[in-house]
């Protein structure tokens, strides 16, 4: 049976090296190029018509502007509107990136923690930049919670900067995780189905369950995504 | 039409991420990997303090661990604080 692994593993399509940085386009920067382009057609073709009986791509396209506004109204209120394009696009991007991943022989970029890990830690230093800014050195009062006795500092601050310094690492973690787990599992079941010979129906038909679950799990990744990006900008704009 | 969900978020009744299954599962999606990751950097930064900082092999890791678990619980309790809200 072959290594369920091995889809994961990047081989360069041509090496290409400038100034010894390597740039070389792999799997993953092509699905990346490709993610992009998908969602920017979409969206493109989605927004120009502008019609007032909507067709069906700009219904969702609409649907898609109601979702994230409600996210951000519920997270941040009204003013994290300002926030509304970064939202947008890391949702659309980790979205399509976990649904095309799902095409067979594709590529699932958010599998690589390092474009995880990128996006998390971008997000969690745009919250401090947000909070230093806003707050200034007032703002190293989230490590101390409101209401908390004297006494008690030396213990809660080491808590208060661990959890802090576990946000970018669950963030990453979470999305990488979930869809390392999820493409794995399905590899498993697939290689069953060859392995099994007639018996091998019954592991087919996990895969077609699976397929469906990596699906609502592609969308509700993308989404925790989007809200945690939420209410960690939340926490910058508004201590405590 | 009618059977499309749009027009249930067009009528800005809930919120479509307060629709309870879906946050729901997003918030249960949250907890678990909050609570590892707070144990993890716990541990890591005991490690970092044992390694490099003060030679105190084993207490770093061994109260890093512990803050850890007490971050990644107090994080756990704190977010379902907001589900009732």
């Amino acid at each position: 049976m072959e290594d369920p692994l091995h889809p994961f593993e990047l081989h360069n399509f041509f090496p290409l090296s400038i100034f010894g940085l390597d740039i070389s386009v792999n799997k993953a920067v092509l699905m990346m190029w490709v993610v992009v382009g998908l969602v920017a057609f979409l969206l493109l073709k989605a927004g120009t018509a502008r019609a007032l009986v909507p067709s069906k791509l700009q219904s969702l396209a609409e649907l898609l502007v109601d979702f994230i506004r409600g996210i951000i109204h519920d997270t941040m209120g009204a003013s994290g509107m300002r926030y509304f394009p970064l939202i947008t696009t890391l949702f659309l991007f980790i979205l399509f990136s976990n649904l095309v991943g799902l095409v067979p022989g594709s590529y699932t970029v958010t599998s690589q923690i390092i474009v995880t890990g990128i996006f998390a830690v971008g997000v969690y230093a745009l919250s401090l930049v947000v909070g230093f800014k806003l707050h200034g050195a007032k703002f190293l009062g989230i490590l101390v919670p409101p209401g908390t006795p004297g006494w008690l500092l030396p213990l809660m601050i080491p808590i208060e900067l661990i959890s802090q310094l576990a946000r970018p690492i669950s963030l990453a973690v979470r999305l990488f995780a979930n869809m390392t787990a999820g493409h794995t599992l399905l590899k498993v079941f697939a290689g069953f189905v060859v392995v099994m010979g007639a018996a091998g129906v019954v592991p087919l038909l996990f895969v077609v369950a699976l397929t469906g679950l990596e699906l609502l799990v592609a969308f509700l990744q993308a989404y925790v995504f989007a809200v945690l990006t939420c209410i960690y900008l939340n926490d910058a704009l508004h201590m405590h | 039409m009618q059977s499309l969900p749009t027009t249930r978020l067009a009528g800005k009744k809930m919120a479509p991420s307060q629709d309870p299954m879906f946050a729901g599962l997003g918030q249960a999606m949250r907890v678990g990997t909050d609570l590892l990751a707070a144990l993890i950097v716990g541990g890591f930064l005991g490690w970092l303090i044992d390694s490099y900082v003060l030679d105190t092999t084993p207490w770093g890791v061994s109260v890093g661990l512990v803050l850890g678990l007490i971050a990644g619980i107090r994080n756990a309790y704190r977010a379902a604080q907001r589900w009732g809200k």
